[in-house]
């Protein structure tokens, strides 16, 4: 596997984890619980697409191609599945808000985490987005500790939390699972750590968190270092691409 | 400084003579149940509209465009926020009362939507002639509003509105010069959404109007209906586009575009809740209200205000 092949995998596992999860905080707009949460998953997905949009831009730099709407929008939606590198986590589909919460507090708790592993890459610009990203990390990570702080301290509230984690802990270790190309990134100065060092880091908030582990660290997931998809990804980028399918020749 | 009105004459003279009616002033009765009716409505609207277009959402097309489409939607829903706040604190019902209400079908809200938007055309359509419409609107009532705290809301909305509008028409443009099949998905769209976004004006205002008697309306509904059709009737025409609308004929003498009889029947049945998607609409947005109740009911447990309970007193003022 030559270099920049894997340095532009390491960068499109980042920026599809960014994409989906943005999208999936996009379904819970106008259903939320209650205005203020609608206008908080607004926000914060268009902060998780922004930053999907900086990493895929990334990878354009690596390929020499100008990061036009076009060339972005067909590395975000227009790559054949196999080609995606998201872990499972963020591709599950969910109508319940409890799990919904549950995976935002996870996600956003390790995203932090991985955003200080490229504070300081050897690629410039890498850098300066993760200084801008870690300031918004730490608004979403005290969004979703506010929200669970009032509700794990209620009965009813907290047990449906912990019925979520049931269904979202099997899926954390995925989120740690880096691909292939991880280790030439790490060579190349692109990244300082391995995705998997954060799993003991992420385990451990979450105790803290919800008074329980919520994954099985042995557990296989399948992912097969992020190269297989689950069951909910086809339907989702069916459904994200539902316009440009409905025209390939289109600019909307 | 408390003010009192002696009578309803008195009253009236203070509005005409451009007075501001603040949240703790002690007005008739009659005013405090229009203005409220009014910003209600509004609020109810704004945030129908957001679950008309969040069908639409997250199927986007593109990255950076979806990241547009959600700070506008950020914007609506935040204009919804703020417009419960202004109706709560007229003291008629608290914002879950509001909510309430609205999710049982008891309450009002633009006609236009308890339409479906079933393609991505219908949400371009919505973006650019729907919140023009209430733009021009909103402009009017923002003009001479006599209700201090809604007039402020106003200039805040309008501000938004403008770039909203700015970017439903640069995605009307894309398809305009686009392809075939996106200029006859736009034309579609035109033919379900052009005759509902006119009526969002409603029909001619009555002669005793109170809305306009009291300045909360500063323009009839008709004045405002024909600004929309002038703009917008020659600017679809000039990319091609068919205004579905038979009769319509420029009239030479007057220098206008006359759109023809008005069909008022669908707006009659669409505001007694008997519009094209009205049921379904309703039902979801209650269906969702309750699956989430737990987390409200979980929030004021701990004395959180975060469901927005509890906002009925009067006594708040507009500074």
């Amino acid at each position: 596997m030559s270099e920049p092949h894997g340095v532009r995998e390491y960068l499109l596992a980042f920026a599809d984890d960014e994409h989906l999860m943005g999208q999936q905080h996009t379904e819970w707009i106008g259903i939320a619980p209650f205005l203020e949460e609608d206008l908080a998953v607004s926000s914060i997905g268009q902060d998780e697409l922004g930053h999907a949009a900086l990493l895929y831009e990334l990878v354009l730099d690596l390929e020499g191609v100008e990061a036009t709407d076009p060339a972005l929008d067909a590395l975000a939606f227009g790559r054949p599945s196999d080609d995606y590198r998201c872990c499972h986590l963020v591709e599950y589909t969910t109508s319940d808000w409890a799990e919904a919460l549950v995976r935002h507090w996870v996600y956003d708790t390790f995203e932090a985490m991985r955003w200080k592993l490229v504070a300081g890459s050897s690629l410039p610009k890498l850098a300066s987005v993760a200084r801008k990203a870690l300031q918004e990390e730490a608004f979403h990570c005290r969004h979703a500790d506010a929200l669970l702080d009032k509700l794990l301290a209620a009965p009813e509230a907290r047990k449906r939390i912990l019925e979520a984690l049931e269904v979202v802990g099997p899926l954390v270790t995925g989120l740690c699972e880096p691909v292939e190309g991880e280790a030439e990134a790490i060579r190349t100065g692109v990244a300082a750590g391995s995705t998997t060092d954060l799993l003991a880091p992420l385990q451990q908030a979450a105790e803290e968190r919800f008074g329980a582990a919520p994954v099985n660290s042995l557990l296989d997931h399948g992912q097969n270092r992020r190269t297989t998809r689950s069951a909910d990804f086809e339907p989702l980028l069916a459904r994200m691409r539902e316009v440009f399918d409905y025209d390939p020749e289109a600019i909307w | 400084m408390t003010r009192s009105w002696a009578t309803m004459e008195d009253f009236e003279a203070f509005l005409d003579d451009g007075g501001l009616v603040e949240a703790d002033d002690p007005m008739p009765d009659a005013y405090r149940q229009a203005v409220f009716a009014f910003i209600e409505m509004h609020a109810n609207s704004e945030l129908m509209g957001g679950l008309t277009e969040r069908d639409w959402i997250p199927k986007t097309p593109g990255l950076r465009h979806k990241m547009a489409v959600l700070a506008k939607t950020q914007d609506e829903i935040g204009h919804g926020h703020l417009l419960y706040m202004v109706a709560a604190d007229l003291g008629v019902k608290t914002r879950v009362e509001m909510l309430e209400d609205l999710f049982a079908g008891r309450s009002r809200f633009h006609n236009v939507f308890h339409y479906r938007a079933v393609t991505w055309g219908d949400q371009v359509a919505i973006a650019f002639l729907v919140d023009a419409a209430a733009l021009i609107s909103q402009q009017a009532v923002f003009k001479n509003c006599s209700y201090g705290p809604y007039k402020r809301i106003l200039r805040r909305i309008i501000a938004e509105e403008g770039f909203h509008m700015r970017l439903g028409e640069d995605r009307m443009l894309r398809i305009a010069e686009g392809t075939d099949r996106q200029r006859l998905m736009f034309q579609e769209s035109l033919n379900r959404w052009f005759w509902p976004a006119l009526q969002l004006f409603g029909p001619d205002s009555e002669s005793d109007d109170v809305l306009l008697r009291w300045h909360i309306k500063s323009e009839r509904n008709e004045v405002l209906r024909d600004r929309w059709v002038q703009r917008f009737v020659p600017m679809l025409q000039s990319y091609g586009f068919t205004i579905p609308a038979p009769d319509m004929r420029w009239d030479a003498v007057r220098h206008r575009w006359d759109v023809g009889s008005i069909d008022w029947e669908p707006l009659k049945r669409t505001l007694a809740q008997g519009g094209p998607d009205s049921s379904r609409r309703i039902r979801e947005a209650a269906d969702n209200w309750s699956r989430t109740a737990w987390v409200r009911a979980a929030l004021s447990d701990n004395g959180a205000a975060a469901n927005g309970a509890g906002n009925g007193s009067t006594s708040t003022g507009g500074s």
